[in-house]
């Protein structure tokens, strides 16, 4: 009976993976356009200094900044005259929503369409700080000196964690780590609490 | 389980800062890495003679192509996802030493067919190959994780019934 309810929860995943994915890549910037903001909202208040704004493309965040390049140097930029900006692939944290959807839709769990709406706004954070951790990256090989100089910017070493992490561990470990919660008094979280329990009677 | 939870963040934040360091990597990440290019190419052999391995390169010989497997490709955080799991839940040293060297095992196997698969996606069409590398396989590796722990569950719940009875 158990086997049987695992195997169904992996295999009905694995089908719904197909079409998340596929909704997913048709409809990438409708599902990470509250991330983009929550991003723009967050550079421009933490940064005001270094970043002047955002512009949304399909799959992609264009991360503006105050800041030129004068023959080979990095420059304030005068008024007028166009900052450096440079882009952010949007999908590497996005890809977290169809994931996340698969495994939800394919468990049993009570409420399950308030239950997604709260675990996409939990997503939308992540990736919020996830693309903000990837700004942050290219603003330190790129601008250099004036953002790592800045006020309440971290040292270079603890950019590049939270870059990586964001990048290689947030989009697939989020929704696996919000499931897991979110399963609360479902079968499979009944199951898991159980086993947790005998294994630390046994120990 | 918030135990469990916070246990695990903590094991996979000490872990993953571990990974980053440059002595790590270039003394065991960096080799492991190679190894794994080695260990596709032994793989792809036998039905292709045109592969060649040189460090962490994997290269076709007739057309140019060649991969390169860099850190996010080579299974290691996947790896650390589960090993920070099997940490976190309750069992015996023995136990869980047994879970992390099969589970890696499991992982990797796994991570050989996407680095195999990625090399020949990416002779065949550049832009299904930055798809299936960027997207579709972390989330296959990440339900490999998950099938691997969950089996993990069931083996240790079975072996607590078998002592119960014993």
């Amino acid at each position: 009976m158990r086997d049987i309810a695992f195997r169904q929860q992996v295999v009905t995943t694995l089908l719904l993976l197909l079409i998340t994915f596929g909704l997913w890549f048709t409809a990438e910037p409708l599902f990470a356009a509250p991330a983009k903001w929550l991003a723009e909202v967050l550079l421009t208040t933490w940064l005001p200094g270094i970043v002047s704004g955002t512009i949304s493309e399909p799959g992609a965040l264009l991360i503006v900044t105050h800041f030129t390049d004068s023959n080979g140097a990095i420059a304030l930029a005068s008024t007028g005259e166009d900052g450096l900006a440079f882009r952010l692939n949007t999908r590497l944290v996005s890809y977290a929503i169809p994931f996340y959807a698969a495994l939800l839709w394919g468990s049993r769990v009570a409420s399950p369409f308030n239950t997604f709406a709260w675990g996409l706004f939990v997503l939308w954070a992540c990736m919020g700080i996830g693309l903000s951790a990837m700004a942050a990256k290219d603003l330190m090989l790129v601008i250099g000196e004036p953002f790592l100089g800045a006020a309440w910017v971290a040292p270079p070493p603890v950019i590049a964690v939270s870059y990586q992490f964001s990048v290689l561990l947030m989009p697939t470990l989020a929704p696996v780590l919000l499931w897991v919660l979110q399963l609360r008094g479902s079968p499979l979280w009944t199951r898991l609490e159980a086993q947790l329990e005998s294994s630390r009677n046994r120990e | 389980m918030s135990r469990f939870l916070f246990i695990f963040m903590a094991c996979l934040l000490v872990l993953f800062t571990l990974e980053l360091l440059n002595p790590v990597q270039a003394n065991l990440i960096q080799p492991f890495t190679a190894g794994l290019a080695w260990i596709s190419a032994s793989v792809i052999l036998p039905f292709d003679d045109t592969v060649i391995s040189t460090g962490r390169i994997l290269r076709d010989s007739v057309s140019g192509f060649a991969v390169s497997i860099e850190a996010g490709c080579n299974g290691v955080e996947a790896s650390i996802v589960l090993i920070a799991g099997v940490l976190a839940f309750p069992a015996s040293w023995r136990e869980k030493l047994l879970a992390i060297v099969l589970g890696f095992m499991a992982i990797q196997s796994l991570n050989i067919v996407r680095i195999v698969s990625l090399f020949y996606l990416g002779q065949w069409n550049y832009d299904i190959f930055e798809w299936t590398h960027l997207y579709l396989w972390p989330v296959l590796i990440m339900m490999d994780v998950l099938l691997v722990f969950a089996i993990y569950l069931r083996w240790l719940s079975r072996s607590g019934e078998t002592v119960q009875h014993a």
